[in-house]
């Protein structure tokens, strides 16, 4: 009698939550349990699924566009830092200091964030052009054109540079945002104490963003691990595999090779390495809203 | 002086010649990035305003010499512009109902209707967190087509309702609506559901107005998932649209090409400078949170 009671008291919350669960089961646990399952098994959509044992991992393990895969990602991550990471913390502190056109610079540096990737790959393109108007200014100055497309050296460093003007004014916002809650009181003190302007920096401002660099960092890590639309819609992973990351691999097996089974493994192997990522950026994003 | 009026810089710092020219080689560097985030934009609508020679034509100039107009007349009947706009909304308002009634009534009922077991409801919601979603994406998609769900609209809304992270930020919300309100509607003997639409739902304007951004740059942006879910003009979206007949055909003259760009850009940058509030705030959500 009690259970039925406390049922009848609760029943309204629980019939909010009914959808909500039928969904999250049908559209998030299904796959995510699924995709372990497939990937011991044979996919074949016509003639049914049979059991692979670890077939499917021996297949990957053994494939060596998958370690081309590996190592093109670290690649990727680490051209990511290099280019990209600190940008957003330089111009973070110098719009600071800004007196005037603070907002307009934060939208111009925003503005990119707002548009479209389809029209970032046109435009991109023809940016990159061999013959388009960065080549054409860097010719200006008497240096041999770049190809950043098709030269296997620059194909990665180029998409970098194109996604880093893309996204850096969204990191740059909240750093910004970080930077100007700094009690300006700490400033006056440490110059009275006869502290530099670098010193500031170093010992006021940096300090004080500290955790949120470290926020920053660890969820770029995890984007750019899963990285491959632009790689696949600018390149397709050429030339010569040099932008063929790994999350690109795992849609070439399934959408290309049709492997449903191999691409699956490759996804829980992928899995059981960035998991730890994902716990640990969890663990520093509750510190940062606390 | 005020403390309030200072940055890192006080005034006396720059009446060092030293300081005075760091200064100024920082304004010129944030004047740079101001015009290399500008110039791509500027560049698309401006190519699309030339003719299909002046834009081909080595090195590019920035402004039209013969302004054209007719490229967007022709861009637009080249494919079927409508249809796609059209599927979008679709799909964006569809996935905006299904994140206001079903997301919306489960994170009412976690933060406000103290149903026994809540916590262990809500950790079944939040571990998806921690599952990277390119791990799944392989058996995402065979999963929906064992649904039959490929071709159809469904496709985007029901999975709209499976948001880990939206579930999360609703129910931050509503935990800061102060009790009181609740307490007095439920003497006055509305139901829970009265409670959720009188009292919650219009409470909430601001976490659902950046929510639909989240929603609406998605929708407008995503063009790799709908790409492998829509097989037919009939329901494709915008972007994938412009990604399959625009970005990856040789045939098309290149100031068409930017034309159309030009007008797939435009409403999320009118759309931004409009909501510009709204965006900074759930970007700062969006970062911290992960």
């Amino acid at each position: 009698m009690r259970i039925t009671a406390r049922l009848r008291k609760h029943i309204w919350g629980y019939l909010f939550i009914v959808p909500a669960v039928v969904i999250f089961l049908l559209f998030l646990w299904m796959p995510i349990v699924k995709g372990f399952v497939y990937s011991f098994y044979h996919i074949d959509f016509v003639k049914g699924n049979s059991f692979a044992g670890f077939g499917n991992y021996r297949t990957v393990l053994h494939d060596p566009d998958v370690w081309t895969a590996t190592k093109n990602t670290l690649y990727y991550m680490f051209l990511c830092l290099v280019i990209g990471f600190w940008v957003p913390i330089v111009f973070a502190i110098s719009i600071s200091e800004l007196k005037r056109f603070q907002g307009f610079v934060r939208v111009a540096a925003y503005l990119p964030n707002v548009i479209p990737v389809v029209v970032l790959y046109g435009l991109w393109r023809w940016l990159y052009d061999p013959v388009g108007p960065i080549n054409a200014s860097i010719t200006s100055f008497g240096t041999d054109p770049v190809s950043f497309m098709t030269d296997t050296n620059w194909s990665m460093i180029s998409l970098v540079f194109m996604e880093t003007w893309q996204q850096f004014g969204a990191a740059m916002l909240i750093y910004l945002a970080a930077v100007l809650s700094i009690p300006r009181d700490l400033y006056e003190a440490a110059e009275i104490d006869g502290a530099g302007v670098w010193k500031r920096i170093r010992h006021i401002t940096l300090p004080f963003i500290r955790n949120i660099i470290v926020l920053l960092f660890v969820l770029q890590l995890i984007s750019t691990s899963q990285g491959y639309q632009s790689q696949m819609a600018m390149l397709d992973g050429g030339p010569n595999q040099a932008t063929l990351t790994y999350a690109l691999l795992i849609v070439k097996y399934a959408f290309t090779r049709l492997d449903y089974g191999a691409a699956s493994s490759l996804g829980v192997l992928m899995f059981l390495v960035l998991g730890g990522l994902a716990v640990l950026q969890h663990r520093l994003s509750s510190r940062e809203v606390n | 002086m005020k403390s309030a009026d200072r940055g890192i810089l006080s005034r006396y710092d720059l009446q060092k010649t030293p300081n005075r020219i760091a200064y100024a080689i920082m304004l010129l560097v944030i004047v740079a990035m101001v015009a290399s985030m500008l110039y791509p934009i500027l560049v698309t609508l401006f190519n699309s305003l030339k003719s299909n020679v002046e834009v081909n034509s080595f090195p590019p100039h920035f402004l039209p010499q013969h302004w054209t107009f007719d490229t967007f007349k022709k861009g637009w009947n080249y494919i079927e512009l409508p249809l796609f706009f059209r599927n979008t909304l679709i799909i964006f308002g569809g996935n905006m109902v299904v994140t206001v009634v079903v997301l919306g009534l489960a994170a009412f009922s976690l933060s406000r209707l103290n149903i026994p077991y809540g916590r262990a409801i809500n950790f079944f919601f939040l571990a998806a967190l921690f599952i990277p979603p390119t791990t799944y994406i392989v058996p995402n998609f065979v999963n929906l087509k064992d649904l039959g769900m490929l071709n159809t609209f469904q496709a985007f809304w029901l999975p709209a309702g499976a948001n880990a992270f939206f579930l999360l930020l609703l129910k931050n919300f509503f935990d800061g609506i102060s009790h009181e309100l609740f307490e007095a509607g439920r003497i006055d003997g509305a139901s829970d559901l009265r409670l959720f639409a009188r009292i919650a739902l219009p409470l909430s304007v601001p976490i659902f107005s950046t929510l639909a951004i989240f929603v609406f740059s998605t929708a407008w942006n995503d063009w790799f998932w709908p790409s492998l879910v829509m097989h037919t003009d009939k329901t494709r979206p915008l972007a994938t649209a412009i990604y399959n007949y625009v970005i990856n055909v040789r045939r098309l003259d290149t100031n068409v090409k930017f034309a159309m760009l030009t007008m797939v850009m435009l409403p999320p940058i009118v759309v931004f400078l409009l909501f510009q509030r709204f965006i900074i705030r759930g970007l700062h959500m969006g970062g911290v949170k992960g």
